[in-house]
């Protein structure tokens, strides 16, 4: 099948070709295999590939709908390629925030030099909702906050940019997985002729993280994945990672607090947990703690933190670090705690709890994308050049009586990617989030969950908003 | 030693299945009848379904059920009922959506195997309606969907490991098996007047039939169908795979393997109340001319045998200071 209907702008990057229409260098396998099959071929190829998804129930589920709604992710078969030499860059980029952000977390949770230097507002700080006060004086084994991180990337003309720093319990990475095993199985010739590198021994690597942050050096610790239930969008990738740590999946009401130790209620009687992987957001660990509502949660888990005596992965508290407002300071961070240019650019950024940041996203609220800064999924965000100007009205009158709430950056033309769309291929603009381990030492599987747009000129890649997946392959050197 | 929601939900998710799987087979028969057998047995196949599944059609009472006109069309909303209706837990849908939530739940707990053979029915199942199945041929839409439960099943013993996860799903199954077996035989007897009471032969050869057990009825027996030698097989017969004696069998041997739970008197009390119910079919059954109020005390002991499991190994005390 051929590209010759495939379109291409000058201003947007494209993944597969250059701007004269030349496969680039590491997609030219690739693109020549795909020339090579028929569309039927394909067709059958993506046909089998959403339905492994389909039958395997890889899904995720829709908030808002009266019923929460099991929907499989619609997952693209043509992969997108990252080269050697580009992945090099990336992850280079991401352990320097990643171990940038970890400092953050201990500092602002200690002494909190960093507002003392003025390098950081301390309203910024301790005005974010995510700053957890229960957490001051605390110190996770190794120093270690955020274990687990998947950033959000983007590209254009201009090169990568973070887009956002998921901190707090970040999904997708079964997605990653279950991308490549669908489409290496229904691109087994060309994947074995194009040397990707394997995403698959995430499952290792995480294990490893987490016994190397078990209490007190442990080395055999118990380990468990604490889902909120079936209900949650990502249970199935609760559910995958836990076998692939060989952990077992508890929700809140199988664990108990008994004497300051963290225990599952098992046919057996108690046993006892040393690390846990938490996929619950800080709100609803320990009604004790935080919100005296949450059924999700252990009373007395944060007791049992406090003590020791548990590792929560990641720690309590580190949503101050992903912030949207803390966000613009993280290349200032590097500079303050690293001494060193950061690799990774910030889009650029507009506070609006500023006057002259809200002042400026008003006036141009028709070619900005306007944010929450506790939002995510891609849940009450406004595309201002896609939205309506009733739609921008709205969402102005919300801006003008919570300003702090908001903040805004350019829209940026995110690059596109070729994708099966009606049995020909079309450009899509995507993105990608990376998965970074961080235990003694810093560790990245080489691939992501390749985020696409498959709305027909659509910039939201989430899933929750129309977006799909697609495998990206890391090229070896 | 797993989790107590782990092991609660692959008991229940055998049960459901179990009970799903009970359903289709008693519904295929029943949608066999309705191409030729007469008013009265067909009435009679109806009245055993509800009967067994302790429900009331959507009409209050099967006996309303009068003639043979309008026969076709009462029966559709009845199959409807038993099959997709959202709002009966009991019908076919419900316990097999049950089922598969528990199963997703415990997919940690479960072989790929198992999870397609049930994901799949279970998406094809949801796209139905009553009216697709009565359109071409109802009774294999019933055998088909026994048969993927049949088949999950054999996948699970193809592929499960024989730990505790194994063994509690094979709890589930034999404790749903011996509480539908005691309460379709108490049904069966108390639609026909007891074994004294007229007897139609077509009304006990479906019964055989439901259990896999004609064949070896009539190798048994020959080929008069006396309802006296029926109860018998289906009771004590070890060598037929769903007998009661041979289901509480099973129940013993999951007992054993799961050996004892947190809670010791719960514990002593269940395999007591086990060994005690198997002895009853082994031993007192025999010669029995009226097994009524037998197959009555094995059915409340088998009910008591579920919450014994319960106490025993789901819902115990903690008391002390665990062990670190």
């Amino acid at each position: 099948m051929d590209f010759t209907d495939y379109s291409l702008d000058p201003a947007i990057f494209d993944e597969m070709f250059l701007p004269n229409g030349e496969p680039r260098e590491g997609s030219r396998r690739l693109h020549e295999a795909l020339t090579e099959l028929s569309q039927e071929d394909l067709a059958g190829i993506q046909e089998r590939v959403t339905h492994s998804f389909s039958t395997e129930g890889i899904t995720f589920t829709v908030y808002g709908d009266e019923e929460a709604e099991e929907r499989i992710i619609p997952v693209d078969c043509v992969p997108r390629i990252i080269t050697a030499a580009e992945w090099d860059f990336l992850e280079r980029g991401l352990i320097q925030r990643v171990t940038t952000l970890n400092r953050f977390l201990s500092d602002v949770y200690a002494e909190g030099r960093i507002v003392s230097d003025g390098v950081i507002p301390v309203d910024v700080v301790r005005g974010c909702p995510q700053y957890r006060v229960e957490m001051r004086g605390m110190e996770p084994p190794l120093g270690v906050w955020v274990a687990i991180c998947g950033t959000d990337i983007v590209r254009t003309n201009d090169g990568f940019f973070v887009l956002e720093d998921n901190l707090r319990v970040p999904s997708g990475v079964s997605y990653m997985i279950a991308n490549r095993k669908a489409v290496k199985a229904g691109l087994r010739r060309v994947y074995r002729g194009t040397r990707v590198r394997d995403v698959e021994n995430y499952g290792r690597l995480l294990r490893e993280t987490l016994r190397e942050l078990a209490p007190r050096g442990q080395s055999d610790p118990s380990v468990v994945l604490l889902t909120p239930g079936i209900y949650n969008s990502a249970f199935y990738e609760h559910m995958f990672l836990a076998g692939e740590l060989g952990a077992q999946l508890v929700e809140g009401r199988d664990l108990l607090v008994n004497d300051g130790f963290v225990y599952t209620r098992t046919t057996a009687g108690l046993h006892r947990v040393d690390v846990i992987y938490r996929r619950v957001d800080d709100d609803f660990l320990d009604p004790l703690v935080f919100r005296p509502d949450s059924l999700l949660g252990v009373p007395g888990l944060m007791h049992a933190y406090r003590l020791g005596n548990v590792t929560l992965a990641n720690a309590p508290g580190t949503g101050v670090a992903d912030d949207k407002s803390v966000y613009a300071y993280v290349p200032d961070m590097v500079r303050y705690y690293l001494g060193e240019e950061p690799l990774l650019q910030n889009v650029e950024t507009n506070l609006c709890r500023r006057p002259e940041g809200l002042e400026y996203t008003l006036d141009n609220l028709d070619k900005l994308v306007v944010k929450r800064v506790g939002g995510s999924g891609g849940y009450g965000m406004l595309v201002g050049p896609h939205a309506t100007p009733s739609e921008r009205e709205a969402y102005a009158e919300e801006m003008r009586k919570n300003p702090a709430d908001f903040i805004s950056q350019p829209t940026l033309s995110l690059s596109r990617a070729p994708c099966l769309v009606d049995g020909g291929f079309a450009p899509r603009h995507v993105d990608l989030r990376p998965f970074l381990l961080t235990g003694r030492e810093a560790r990245t599987v080489p691939g992501a969950f390749c985020r696409v747009a498959l709305r027909p000129g659509s910039l939201v890649v989430n899933s929750s908003q129309g977006g799909g997946g697609k495998d990206l392959w890391v090229l070896e050197d | 030693m797993i989790l107590v929601r782990s092991a609660q939900g692959l008991y229940w998710m055998s049960r459901y299945l179990s009970r799903a799987e009970h359903l289709c087979r008693l519904l295929a028969l029943q949608m066999e009848a309705l191409v030729d057998r007469p008013f009265r047995e067909v009435h009679f196949g109806w009245s055993r379904i509800y009967g067994s599944a302790h429900r009331q059609p959507p009409w209050g009472d099967i006996g309303e059920l009068e003639s043979d006109e309008g026969l076709l069309f009462d029966s559709y909303t009845l199959a409807e009922d038993l099959t997709f209706e959202r709002l009966n837990p009991g019908s076919v849908w419900s316990c097999f959506a049950m089922g598969r939530e528990n199963a997703r739940q415990m997919r940690q707990c479960i072989s790929a195997e198992m999870w397609l053979c049930l994901n799949l029915p279970y998406l094809r199942l949801q796209r139905m309606g009553i009216q697709d199945t009565w359109r071409t041929s109802p009774e294999s839409f019933y055998t088909e969907t026994a048969g993927a439960i049949s088949t999950f099943t054999g996948a699970a013993a193809d592929t499960m490991y024989r730990d505790e996860n194994w063994f509690f799903l094979r709890l589930g199954r034999a404790v749903e098996q011996s509480q539908w077996t005691t309460t379709l035989l108490l049904t069966q007897l108390a639609l026909s007047g007891g074994l004294s009471g007229e007897s139609f032969e077509g009304d006990w050869e479906t019964l055989l039939r439901l259990f896999h057990a004609f064949d070896a009825y009539m190798h048994r027996h020959g080929v008069q169908v006396d309802p006296q030698h029926v109860l018998d097989v289906l009771a004590t017969d070890n060598q037929l795979p769903n007998s009661l004696s041979r289901t509480l069998g099973h129940i013993e041997e999951a007992l054993d393997a799961l050996g004892p739970g947190p809670d010791g008197w719960a514990s002593d009390e269940l395999r007591r109340l086990a060994g005690r119910v198997s002895a009853l079919v082994k031993y007192e059954w025999d010669g029995r001319r009226n097994p009524e109020p037998l197959l009555r005390e094995i059915g409340q002991h088998c009910r008591d045998i579920h919450d014994l499991i319960a106490a025993t190994y789901f819902d115990y005390p903690v008391h002390d200071s665990p062990q670190r």
